[in-house]
């Protein structure tokens, strides 16, 4: 958790927000997605950081989030459905490769999109090489499908002690933020396992707990979205 | 209603102790508030984690022994409301969710001595949980650690970031010194003597100072508690349930034997565990607690892999003795062998070192590391 | 919850975390150069490219990574010392690190990581796989593979090292990966690095 926190706090700023493997385009109306169970998790931030889990707002966010989701899917120009979770042994994949997608966000953000922290060889000029492995389409139930539609939420929301904190903090020039709300969304071919669209941020907009606020949440999460008519809002 | 039954337990130790008849138990609990309900969803989610988790011992004669001691303990309607899992990590805890999951690590099966010493630890556990601990740990902790916080920016460093984790489901002083009583509230109703609770906190502090010893430290265990800590102190602890276990009186058997028979089969896997902590001094204090009925074949092995690990010269010339004396009981592992023939190689001692290894080969040619051996043979 | 109080493993994790500088400088290692690793007499040859990370685990360490080191890590341990770590010690009182001794013999060298890794990271559940003899930097020496489940992570990762002791230093070098995908992945490249390995 801190992990997080200490490289949200030092990366806000210069970075970019979204990649797109060179030559990738989605023809509107020819793709199958699935959408995978999206990963929410809400709660509050104590003056410390620390993350106070709260099952109330992470069932409104679920709510609020499947709702914005579902409309924004009519709007993808694609057909998208949702997945059909599997048990047992195969939800124990499925959550495997969920830690998966979001420890390759979190690389992308640190190693590509941070310009402080690139690494040389993700620095090149129109590239974007990143994957989750051809093996991605075994997980049951996504045999038919092109693409496969991962999104991760996460927000602390800061108490007013911590954000209290962050102005003395600020006076004091301590890097301390106030709540995180973090989002990766990623579309990975299902043919290769490659990633041929992330969009992630550190800092994202929209309460996920109410209807207005998941809507814009999931219109930032699937800002630049491929193949998506431009006269979309 | 519950807040009330923790305040008077803090507030009246040794009568309260003493008192046979346990306070009434609330099955089925549902959590009421959002801070609550936030606890119990993390909880769920770390079970559902744990279940398929690798380091989870799923042996069921150790899992049906604890929680047989467990039932002894708080009674079979209590102890039917809790999931035990049996975690392999070498340290002395054991934890309780508010869901009903508990968890024992192995750390505190090999530090343990008694089942009554068990039934003392799962009675303090089922304590926090029967007292619904964790939710108002969740509220302490808020403004302790809000405190850390303010600190590490009126002083600088690297304090604030370190302070936001370490786990929201700590509990607090009073909370712990509750669960405590009213765990040797369940000793007392129980066939164990009250009397053992005590006893693990002696033994703990003494295990304390000897890894201090062993890190060339002086044993510092601080002897009253500090302005942040969440817990008595070991020596708080071990006096007032010694008090509040004599105000109980003798009573019970603490079934030493049977413990050691239930833990024996995993023994072995405990003392290695222990082992790879590169605690010297605590490691040591352990074997010696271990071996108070005398030396066998397990703790000797153990002994002479601890001081090999170390490896000085004089820890070589040890670990060689020790292996020698864990041979000569006839019941060693080939393994005993192999840290013969290992000791002796790096005390220069090349030729009895090889005569060891091929006798260690010779005992399990199909061991994991055989071709390896068998260069330090040809070398 | 906590029966006692302990050293919070977390803490120490967050602590090893936290150590570095975030904003030192990544490198390019190219394809095809020889080049010295780890402030040491060892050096490698690499086929492919690789980043250089501008944290160093250690003193005596380096790490590489091509797509970062939370999805591929090879690092290097050059010629530590008898009474050295492997890596930076985060609380040498409480949790003292093993050290490495001039007399150690190939097979306590699988034994010396692990025990590194359980004090320094709080990993419980490690397992040393398969431990054989092996040419290393032109030495003889080990080879051995494990697995293990990162503190606060889900993800099942598993690595693999060739070390060798050397005129009474420790050579050894690392590749760690999560076990799908990423681990097959990257192995053979550095695999090649390692069998590239001279002192």
């Amino acid at each position: 958790m801190v992990v997080w926190l200490l490289v949200g706090a030092s990366s806000a700023s210069a970075q970019e927000k979204s990649g797109v493997k060179p030559g990738f385009t989605l023809t509107p109306g020819s793709a199958h997605i699935v959408l995978i169970r999206p990963s929410i998790q809400v709660g509050a931030q104590s003056t410390a950081g620390m993350f106070e889990p709260n099952a109330d707002w992470t069932a409104q966010a679920r709510d609020a989030l499947g709702a914005a989701l579902r409309t924004a899917e009519r709007r993808l120009g694609n057909d998208v459905t949702d997945y059909v979770e599997p048990v047992g042994a195969d939800a124990a994949r499925l959550a495997e490769y969920q830690a998966l997608f979001d420890t390759v966000a979190a690389s992308v953000i640190e190693y590509q999109f941070f310009v402080g922290n690139r690494l040389p060889t993700k620095k090149r000029k129109d590239q974007f090489a990143w994957s989750l492995g051809p093996e991605v389409a075994t997980l049951p139930g996504l045999a038919g499908a092109d693409y496969a539609l991962f999104v991760s939420t996460e927000d602390h929301f800061g108490s007013t002690g911590r954000k209290v904190l962050q102005i003395f903090a600020a006076l004091a020039r301590v890097p301390v933020t106030a709540g995180v709300h973090r989002g990766f969304a990623g579309l990975v071919d299902l043919r290769t396992g490659d990633l041929v669209w992330l969009n992630a941020d550190w800092q994202m907009g929209g309460d996920v707990r109410d209807a207005a606020g998941a809507e814009k949440r999931v219109r930032q999460l699937l800002a630049g979205f491929p193949g998506k008519p431009a006269a979309a809002p | 209603m519950r807040r009330l039954i923790a305040a008077a337990l803090i507030v009246s130790t040794a009568t309260a102790a003493s008192d046979p008849v346990l306070p009434p138990y609330v099955p089925a609990y549902q959590p009421t508030d959002v801070d609550e309900r936030g606890a119990w969803m993390i909880a769920d989610e770390e079970e559902r984690r744990l279940r398929d988790a690798p380091e989870v011992i799923r042996d069921p004669a150790l899992n049906a022994f604890v929680r047989d001691v467990l039932c002894r303990t708080v009674g079979a309607d209590r102890c039917a409301a809790i999931r035990l899992y049996i975690v392999r990590i070498p340290a002395f805890n054991a934890t309780t969710y508010p869901n009903g999951m508990m968890t024992v690590w192995t750390g505190a099966l090999l530090r343990l001595h008694s089942e009554a010493e068990l039934g003392a630890m799962l009675g303090h556990e089922f304590g926090h949980f029967e007292l619904r601990h964790t939710v108002a740990s969740f509220r302490h902790r808020r403004s302790g650690n809000a405190l850390l916080a303010w600190a590490s920016i009126l002083g600088g460093g690297f304090a604030l970031q370190v302070a936001t984790i370490g786990g929201f489901y700590r509990f607090d002083r009073a909370q712990e010194k509750a669960a405590d009583l009213l765990g040797l509230r369940y000793l007392a109703a129980s066939s164990y003597p009250a009397s053992a609770a005590a006893d693990i906190w002696v033994r703990a502090m003494a295990e304390t100072d000897a890894s201090a010893i062993g890190r060339y430290r002086k044993p510092d265990q601080r002897y009253t508690a500090g302005f942040f800590a969440t817990h008595p102190t070991d020596l708080t602890r071990a006096t007032y349930l010694r008090a509040a276990a004599a105000a109980i009186g003798v009573h019970g058997a603490d079934e030493a034997a049977r413990y050691r028979a239930a833990v024996a089969p995993w023994l072995p896997r405990l003392l290695a565990d222990q082992i790879k902590r590169n605690d010297f001094g605590g490691s040591e204090y352990l074997l010696a607690q271990l071996a108070a009925d005398g030396w066998t074949t397990p703790l000797l092995f153990a002994r002479g892999e601890l001081y090999r690990e170390r490896g000085n010269p004089r820890d070589l010339v040890s670990a060689a003795g020790f292996y020698r004396d864990a041979i000569g009981r006839g019941d060693a592992p080939p393994e005993a062998y192999r840290g013969l023939g290992l000791a002796l190689l790096r005390g220069n001692q090349a030729e009895p070192g090889k005569a060891a290894l091929r006798d260690y080969l010779r005992r399990k040619p199909d061991a994991g590391d055989a071709p390896l051996i068998s260069t330090l043979i040809a070398s | 919850m906590t029966l006692r109080r302990f050293p919070s493993i977390a803490l120490a994790a967050a602590a090893l975390a936290l150590a570095a500088p975030v904003h030192a400088a990544n490198t390019l290692i190219p394809a095809g150069q020889r080049i010295a690793v780890a402030g040491s007499v060892l050096t490698v040859q690499p086929d492919a490219e690789w980043n250089r990370l501008g944290v160093r685990p250690g003193r005596y360490a380096e790490r590489w990574t091509r797509d970062g080191d939370q999805l591929d890590a090879l690092t290097f341990y050059g010629g530590i010392a008898d009474g050295k770590t492997l890596f930076r010690e985060v609380n040498r009182k409480e949790r003292p690190l093993p050290r490495v001794a001039a007399t150690m013999l190939v097979t306590d060298i699988p034994i010396l990581l692990e025990n590194s890794y359980r004090v320094a990271r709080g990993i419980a559940a490690m397992t040393i796989e398969r431990v054989e003899p092996a040419r290393f930097a032109g030495s003889d020496g080990v080879h051995f593979t494990y697995s293990y489940i990162r503190l606060d992570e889900s993800l099942h990762r598993r690595g693999e090292a060739f070390g060798a002791i050397i005129r009474g230093r420790l050579y050894l070098i690392t590749y760690e990966a999560p076990a799908l995908y990423y681990y097959e992945r990257s192995a053979p490249t550095a695999r090649r690095v390692v069998d590239s390995a001279r002192v």
